[in-house]
């Protein structure tokens, strides 16, 4: 172990906040470090993030199923490998090269994802690779594609978030999920800026807003073709920058003409009065950013949502501009990398599409690949989760870094079908709900113990330090899918260096949109990370992207036409009332590692729901009881939690915990049509208390 | 047997209005491009546009191009007949065919009626000429033409006058005052609007029209116009007369009823449907819009009219063969500048046992009366206030369980969104200060207890303020009220620097007046106060500020003068 500290990043969410590690009496500890992300700042999370490298209860050994019904017993990696070599190979010659399948994660290093990517399309050689990248950012990223004719979570730095006058945020509740990033917005309200926030919850996000919209969960589209109205009305239009640098308005000023105040206030619950307001506060001011995150998009119309507030930006000439913007609050560690290089069903590396000719000649040329060998586009993640041990879906599968027994939609459902496969690998740091139904487990390296990038929802490509040793039995994922490769007879093709992986990172990704080939890991260092593209050693990197032109073909941005639409599952008699799911400050995801951390784990303790005091009344239901929650797709067991937060139609569940009490057990995998975006943010569900046990 | 040109199905629709257009357009967004070829007949020759919004075209407040739909291309875009301007004269439900009034006759495999209404103008004397021609200076306000013509005869006004007070009448007369003529309005009812409203709330909606400068004349019923050449007055029932060179009679709507009639569909009140939406004597004639009449309702707002084109829609294309209509829920705006008025559902109690939750302030214009049945919101009017509108109409909406507190729902009690100042001894323990570390107020006082009296200590010891800083402040406040005076000086410097704000502990400043402000809030004597005023002015500290943990900042400090202030201050 070194003795000097390493400036490193946080293992957890999408702002990638600066730390140092300082070795201490054998150990790690969290330190400051001033980074342009978080300036010093990290959250409880960051703080304790090193407590888990020695935990108890991490994996050290890979673990083996020796027949289904069988337990789990530690074995050395040579059995472990072979057995997943030959149990993949058998099931491929059964069933073709389709019946396995990879589901990888967004918190993996961009060169894991990209050897994972290439992995299942060389190795494998199956078109069946997603990730729960898809259940987090998909639907932003497929409106800033269609939109801007490119995906990145920022178009700017967060350093331009204090120069805004005005910012519109839907569906995030910052505060408490990246709460080192409100410093912006802090600064920016002292410099007299506005904020917006559209939530059904008064989370602390929206208590320290400007003007709170408290819409009801699923009608986020209507209130934006709402306001895009208003400011029509009241004439706050950017004509001239519609004409300049956008196409497409007049199908989009035919469909808001039918969105007057009153008719969108009945749908959304939002008051006339504060639509005007925000509408004039957003027209009136010289710069505006609009960002969303997954409380707009986690919709079955998320695509269609988050294309109605790029319409409204575009509108009043808020994009493309100095302070002005849409962006995509992105939330996984490297969500954004993730899916630029590979991970996703139907993209290759550098955002390059599976289903293009020549982008597939690039790639297989880098790979030194025939171009046919390359399979094309697989299924997205809730399909190929929904088809697993079905004829025609996949029979093994392999799990980096997700707990989708934990995470993915309908949850009891996607757990049957993960014991319905032949085979399930699963590789994470501890026995997470997904493990413990795998044959094979195997112990991976953690964020400190390994070297690599991230690219954090600025864009802005990070370097990920090594600061000690893996323990000792652990292995990381890119040595795992390097061993299978040999195994598989592939292994000429691969190499576990990151730095390695890099470099061919590098070439795979140029001339593709999310182009790294002159990003190295020096730049990196030397300037606080290189925003992408940066398409040769010598380029600066590019930290505001549109200023002159959009990425589309004729530079121009587009508007697309969309209209309400009902969520997948209103409310009825039967289930009267609405259920979102979201996060909490203290937890991540899941919560396979920060449920094992003590001060985490004492902060929130266990799953509950959140009901308003008036609607608890009806049921007689006190702080603390226990409640019952029923949807079409199961029941779930929680604490409740009184709260004037919350609209008195609305329900809201965290989802970080296994168990009875796993959100997910109730949300609707309805999908949206473009992004394949399941809907964890708005179903239907019925309430009940449950008696009090003796 | 002749083999078809095509396999897709012949879709004829009648009326290019709110509810024709919008069906169209739901067909389409359902596939149905691919299953039929669609002809819409549209007797005005625009495209479509959204009447409701024509009032607000008549007051300036909106550009008439924003209000369109469907401009004449969009229908070429979507591969759709428009035959704008054409009007249909017969339907043979025989030989499946429409005959138009320039003699062409277009089959159909199925037929959507949606011909909508006309006003309905009462008999009265004088509306027409000899020739048959209508009197110059008389109007009906219910397409955008007649807002045009209303538009440009209304300049040259000096006194128009509103049959008809109900939502329409009022905001066509709300509108003409911006045309400077002097406005009436004559209501055959005992108050306005009486579908909408009971009559308390019609007589401070007359109230407030009558600020505005509009005139309300109430259970007048008109028996002429007057003027040879043109308008020039009304004569009523009671005799009586009224000059003005204007009128528009906005006395509500008559289905048009007529083609469907004529070719032996059910019609009462108007064309009788099924909960799909079809004629209940053919199976391929859908009806929707103002000329249905469905379970013996005919509707006459925009949101229903949609409801059920929806519903059609689906059914039609076979994208749900289950949809059913069963019928909206009204409720209403008007859209009147200068006048806050929603209404949903019934305006009095009708069954026993209905609740009333009433509340009036004529004198400032405010009235709010809910109707309450099995605990749920059946009906509501608000007048001068729409605050609570918005979950009113949802409540209503959704069948929302009330809370026990009725006024809780009329009234804003202004607690959840402003949280009170309070001191730190009314603070409680568990209050989170720090969003980001999750540190509560609690742990920073146990924190102090337990010997840490710097700012950086207590921040190092808890992490409070460690994440985004915005607590910082609020922090340093706890700290130095929990040490009671035992501060220690780097604290101030540390906050002083990254706040550019220097402070000074509550229990820290001697010279005989310490506190200068105490926990119990004492208060300051002059002489303590000037002294605290010099002494900014002399470390050139623009403002002072007392803040909430009843400390004094000496904002805009310079940091190297603090040791100077100490000095002074002992």
């Amino acid at each position: 172990m070194n003795t000097a500290a390493t400036a490193t990043h946080c293992p957890y969410c999408a702002l990638q906040c600066g730390m140092n590690l300082v070795p201490q009496d054998g150990l790690l500890t969290v330190a400051s470090r001033d980074f342009p992300t978080n300036k010093g700042g990290l959250c409880q999370k960051g703080w304790n993030a090193t407590e888990l490298l020695a935990h108890p209860e991490r994996l050290t050994t890979p673990l083996i199923r020796d027949h289904k019904g069988a337990d789990l017993r530690p074995v050395s990696w040579e059995v472990a490998l072979d057995r997943i070599a030959q149990e993949f190979q058998e099931c491929q010659e059964r069933y073709g090269h389709d019946a396995v399948g990879v589901f990888g994660g967004g918190g993996l290093t961009n060169e894991k994802a990209y050897l994972l990517g290439k992995f299942a399309r060389v190795a494998l050689r199956t078109p069946h690779i997603d990730y729960n990248g898809r259940f987090c950012m998909s639907s932003a990223a497929a409106a800033g594609n269609k939109a801007f004719g490119l995906d990145r979570g920022l178009p700017f730095p967060l350093e331009d978030i204090p120069g805004a006058e005005v910012i519109l945020l839907i569906g995030s509740n910052v505060a408490e999920t990246m709460p080192p990033i409100m410093q912006y917005f802090d600064e920016q309200k002292r410099r007299g800026g506005k904020l917006i926030v559209v939530d059904p919850r008064t989370t602390p996000t929206a208590k320290a807003a400007t003007l709170h919209l408290q819409n009801t969960p699923g009608t986020d589209l209507a209130l934006a073709n709402g306001l895009l109205h208003i400011a029509a009305r009241d004439r706050l239009l950017d004509k001239d920058f519609i004409q300049q640098r956008t196409g497409g308005y007049e199908e989009v000023r035919r469909v808001i003409a039918s969105y007057w105040p009153d008719r969108v206030e009945r749908m959304t619950g939002v008051p006339v009065q504060q639509m005007v307001e925000a509408a004039h506060l957003l027209g009136k001011a010289s710069t505006a950013m609009v960002l969303t995150a997954r409380g707009a998009e986690q919709q079955s119309k998320g695509t269609a949502t988050v294309l109605a507030f790029i319409n409204l930006a575009l509108a009043l000439g808020k994009v493309g501009k100095p302070h002005c913007g849409y962006g995509c609050i992105t939330g996984q560690g490297n969500g954004q990398g993730g899916r630029e290089h590979g991970q996703k069903a139907d993209q290759l590396p550098g955002y390059r599409k599976i289903d293009n000719p020549e982008h597939r000649a690039h790639i297989a040329a880098v790979w030194g690949i025939d171009a046919a060998d390359l399979p094309g586009s697989g299924r997205s993640a809730y399909e190929l989760l929904d088809t697993m041990g079905e004829a025609g879906g996949v029979r093994a599968l392999l799990v980096m870094a997700s707990n989708i027994v934990v995470s993915a939609p309908r949850a009891s459902h996607v757990q049957e079908r993960l014991d319905a496969l032949d085979f399930l690998v699963v590789s994470d740091l501890f026995l997470s709900e997904t493990a413990q139904r795998a044959d094979v487990v195997l112990p991976s390296t953690q964020w400190a113990e390994e070297e690599g990038t991230m690219t954090n929802l600025e864009g802005r490509v990070l370097l990920r330090q090594r600061a000690t040793t893996p323990a000792p039995g652990v292995w990381s994922d890119a040595q795992i899918l390097t061993a299978l490769a040999a195994r598989l007879g592939y292994g000429k093709f691969f190499t576990a260096e990151p730095v390695a992986i890099f470099e061919e990172l590098r070439r795979a990704s140029a001339g593709g949109l999310a182009d790294y080939s002159g990003i190295t890991y020096e730049r990196i260092k030397e300037k606080d990370g290189v925003f992408w593209p940066c398409p040769s050693p010598e380029h600066p990197g590019t930290p505001r992207l549109f200023l002159d032109r959009f990425a589309t073909e004729d530079g121009r941005a587009r508007f697309h036409p969309v209209r309400h639409q009902a969520a997948g599952e209103e409310p009825d008699d039967e289930y009267p009332l609405y259920l979102t799911t979201g996060r909490v400050m203290s937890h991540y995801q899941s919560g396979a590692q920060t449920r094992r951390v003590k001060a985490l784990r004492e902060a929130v303790r266990e799953p509950f729901v959140e009901i308003h005091p008036t609607l608890a009344s009806h049921f007689e239901i006190n702080e603390g009881d226990s409640v019952q929650l029923t949807t079409r797709r199961g029941t779930a067991e929680v604490k409740a939690r009184l709260t004037a937060a919350i609209r008195q139609d609305t329900l809201f569940v965290p989802f970080h915990w296994g168990g009875r009490g796993r959100a997910n057990l109730l949300t609707n995998p309805a999908l949206d049509p473009t992004s394949k975006m399941p809907e964890f943010k708005v179903c239907a569900v019925r309430l009940e208390k449950l008696a009090r046990h003796q | 047997m002749t083999s078809k040109q095509t396999s897709k199905q012949r879709l004829v629709v009648i009326g290019n209005g709110m509810a024709g257009a919008r069906a169209v357009e739901d067909i389409l967004t359902r596939g149905g491009s691919e299953q039929f070829e669609i002809t819409v007949f549209g007797e005005e020759p625009h495209g479509s546009y959204n009447r409701i919004l024509l009032s607000s075209v008549l007051s300036g407040a909106q550009d008439m191009q924003d209000i369109y739909l469907n401009p004449i291309e969009w229908y070429q875009e979507n591969n759709i007949t428009l035959r704008a301007g054409v009007r249909v004269t017969a339907i043979d439900r025989a030989t499946k065919q429409v005959s138009t009034a320039n003699g062409d006759v277009v089959p159909y495999d199925k037929l959507l009626i949606a011909t909508g209404s006309r006003p309905f103008v009462p008999p009265m004397e004088g509306l027409d000429m000899a020739d048959g021609k209508r009197k110059p200076g008389v109007f009906v306000f219910r397409t955008l033409d007649d807002c045009t013509r209303i538009a440009s005869y209304a300049t040259k006004c000096k006194r128009a006058v509103v049959i008809g007070g109900g939502l329409l009448g009022l905001e066509a007369a709300r509108g003409l005052l911006n045309y400077g003529a002097q406005v009436h309005v004559v209501h055959l009812a005992t108050h306005l609007m009486e579908q909408q409203l009971d009559a308390d709330a019609g007589a401070i909606l007359k109230g407030t029209m009558e600020k505005m400068g509009v005139q309300l004349h109430l259970q007048k019923i008109t028996t002429a116009i007057l003027g040879e050449d043109m308008v020039t007055g009304l004569s009523f029932k009671d005799g009586s007369t009224l000059d003005c060179d204007m009128v528009v009679i906005s006395c509500g709507i008559k289905p048009n009823n007529e083609l469907a009639a004529e070719c032996g569909l059910k019609v009462e009140r108007a064309i009788v449907v099924d909960d799909q939406m079809r004629s209940v004597d053919d199976p391929d004639v859908y009806v929707v819009g103002e000329c249905a009449q469905h379970r013996g309702r005919v509707y006459g707002l925009v949101t229903p009219l949609w409801d059920q084109a929806q519903v059609l829609a689906n059914h039609l294309t076979g994208f749900d063969p289950e949809a059913a209509y069963t019928g909206s829920k009204l409720a209403t705006k008007l859209k009147v500048m200068g006048v806050e008025l929603a209404s949903m559902g019934i305006t009095g109690p009708a069954n026993e046992g209905d609740e009333v939750v009433q509340i009036a302030e004529p004198q400032r214009g405010t009235y709010k009366k809910m109707v309450i049945r099995d605990n749920k919101l059946v009906g509501a009017i608000l007048l001068g206030d729409l605050s609570k509108a918005a979950p009113l109409m949802q409540a209503f909406d959704k069948n929302t369980l009330l809370p026990e507190d009725r006024l809780s729902l009329l009234l804003d009690f202004d607690t959840s969104t402003k949280t009170k100042q309070m001191t730190m001894l009314e603070m409680p323990d568990e209050a989170r200060v720090c969003n980001c570390n999750n540190v509560t107020k609690g742990e920073i006082r146990r924190c102090v207890l337990g010997g840490q009296h710097s700012l950086k200590g207590v921040m190092a010891a808890t992490r409070a303020g460690t994440g985004c800083g915005s607590c910082k402040m609020l922090v340093q406040d706890i700290v130095e009220w929990a040490s009671e005076g035992h501060l220690d000086a780097d604290a101030a410097e540390d906050a002083g620097a990254s706040n550019t704000a220097l402070t000074t502990g509550a229990g820290r400043i001697p010279l005989g007046m310490a506190p200068i402000a105490t926990q119990d809030m004492r208060g300051l004597t002059p002489t303590e106060l000037r002294k605290i005023a010099d002494l900014a002015e002399r470390c050139n500290a623009p403002t002072v500020r007392i803040t909430d943990g009843y400390n004094v900042d000496l904002l805009g400090a310079k940091k190297d003068g603090l040791l100077a202030i100490w000095d002074q201050l002992s």
